[in-house]
């Protein structure tokens, strides 16, 4: 089980973490990982940055988070960990 | 001293084609528990009106504040104001509602439509004693307070709502008082049902009012205290101060801003659940902490708090924004401006390393801004403030 901290402080909120939030419930609905990943927010961890969001994978702090890299950051992060504890 | 306090809204719109209003309200308060508050309608309307109003209003709201009585307050009126080019009287109608002690109202008039008093829901008639003063016919009145009073003052702009248009004689005062009976039944604040009065006398006009149209509410409630925390001490061995002289106190309790939410939590040994709701697309979500009533986010949402504040001081027009959603502007919005009488700011000035970053729109000395542009607008509203820093 995946626990996915969306940051919605402040800063990441400016950076788009609504948009975030919105591409990771669609991934989640694509990949069929209803059962495997739990999406929550929280306020700010402290590791605020000039660009993207801050997204907090169990213990694992990402930052850096936009729209653009989102994609790949999903497929490294989520899915092929997944797959990875599937196999 | 009792419990009670008072609040007071009012709202008025100018006659059609007319920069300024010809009705005034002036509020000052005697003291803590003290207040005058006078409605005045000048002569005619527009510039002239508009300065006998003001002028009518100032003089006695100052000289009743003062302690002088009502004689002298009428003559120095007849005395001073302008008289008119065309008329060639010196003419404006008032209002006056002396709340003293929060005990009593005192209730002076002069030719402006009764005041509507509502007790428990439903209409009061008040004894009304006629005096005669500089051959002025005068009617005073005085009322022990009860809560839930609500006094609902106007100019004669409500009652000659619709005239001629959608009434044959306009909006009778009784007809009034029995649709603001119905509204007091909703719990609407005092400047709420104010604005709805003004705004029903507004469509029974067809939105081109014919005279200038003013009502003052003045509702009394029971005093609600509200504690509010906004931002982590500058010193962190104060953090355990600043949460617990904030968590003894009596009233609900709101924490703005993360890092603040997070150090709140741990005092409790609570944890944080951040909700991922985007309610409302320019307001960031709120959060839950078992035993604190309501978590946001900082600045964000603290500066669309301040134009929801001015704005209800002003036109009332966001009202529909922020009375029924329920992202943490709106919810802190409800809390402060409706159910709150005495708020406690608990602010601290730590400078948030995440606002130190240049692109952002926030810096430390909008944070501390927005406290004192908040606090400054909930005392217009009529509310007790007191705000500590640590």
């Amino acid at each position: 089980m995946l626990i996915v901290k969306v940051c919605v402080g402040s800063s990441c909120y400016i950076k788009g973490s609504q948009d975030i939030v919105e591409l990771f419930e669609k991934g989640i609905e694509e990949f069929n990982l209803q059962n495997e990943v739990v999406l929550t927010g929280s306020f700010c961890t402290g590791k605020c940055n000039r660009e993207g969001v801050t997204i907090q994978i169990n213990d694992e702090v990402h930052v850096g988070i936009t729209r653009d890299n989102f994609r790949t950051f999903f497929k490294n992060n989520i899915v092929d960990i997944i797959e990875k504890k599937r196999m | 001293m009792n419990d009670l306090c008072a609040d007071i809204g009012y709202k008025s719109i100018n006659h059609f084609g007319e920069e300024l209003c010809g009705d005034h309200v002036d509020v000052v308060e005697e003291n803590d528990n003290s207040t005058v508050i006078v409605l005045a309608d000048g002569l005619g309307s527009g510039v002239k009106a508009s300065i006998l109003s003001t002028l009518t209003s100032k003089i006695i709201s100052t000289m009743m504040a003062e302690g002088l009585p009502i004689e002298e307050c009428v003559s120095t009126i007849a005395a001073t104001l302008p008289v008119c080019s065309i008329r060639g009287v010196a003419y404006s109608t008032f209002t006056i509602i002396h709340i003293i002690d929060n005990e009593v109202a005192e209730i002076i008039q002069y030719d402006n439509p009764h005041v509507i008093v509502i007790r428990d829901y439903e209409q009061y008639d008040y004894p009304k004693t006629e005096m005669n003063i500089g051959g002025k016919k005068i009617f005073k009145s005085s009322i022990k307070l009860h809560e839930n009073d609500v006094f609902i003052a106007m100019s004669d702009g409500c009652p000659h709502a619709g005239i001629g248009g959608k009434y044959n004689f306009g909006w009778k005062r009784e007809d009034i008082a029995s649709y603001m009976q119905a509204l007091v039944a909703g719990g609407y604040t005092a400047k709420t049902l104010s604005t709805m009065l003004v705004d029903e006398c507004n469509s029974l006009y067809g939105n081109m009012p014919g005279d200038d149209t003013t009502a003052c509410v003045v509702k009394i409630r029971k005093r609600e205290p509200m504690n509010i925390l906004f931002g982590p001490p500058s010193n962190r061995d104060d953090a355990d101060r600043m949460m617990s002289l904030f968590f003894s106190k009596e009233g609900k309790h709101i924490i703005c801003g993360g890092t603040t939410a997070s150090i709140a939590a741990k005092h409790l040994g609570k944890s944080v659940q951040a909700s991922l709701n985007f309610e409302k697309s320019d307001v960031p979500p709120i959060a839950y902490i078992e035993g604190v009533d309501l978590v946001t986010e900082g600045v964000i949402t603290m500066n669309k708090v301040i134009q929801y504040a001015k704005d209800y001081l002003k036109n009332n027009e966001l009202y529909e924004e922020w009375n029924f959603r329920k992202d943490g502007a709106s919810l802190i919005s409800r809390l402060l401006f409706e159910e709150a009488t005495d708020i406690n700011f608990y602010v601290g000035r730590a400078i948030n390393p995440a606002h130190q970053n240049p692109d952002l729109p926030i810096n430390f000395n909008i944070k501390m801004n927005l406290v004192e542009e908040l606090s400054k607008c909930l005392k217009k509203m009529g509310k007790r403030i007191k705000v500590s820093y640590f």
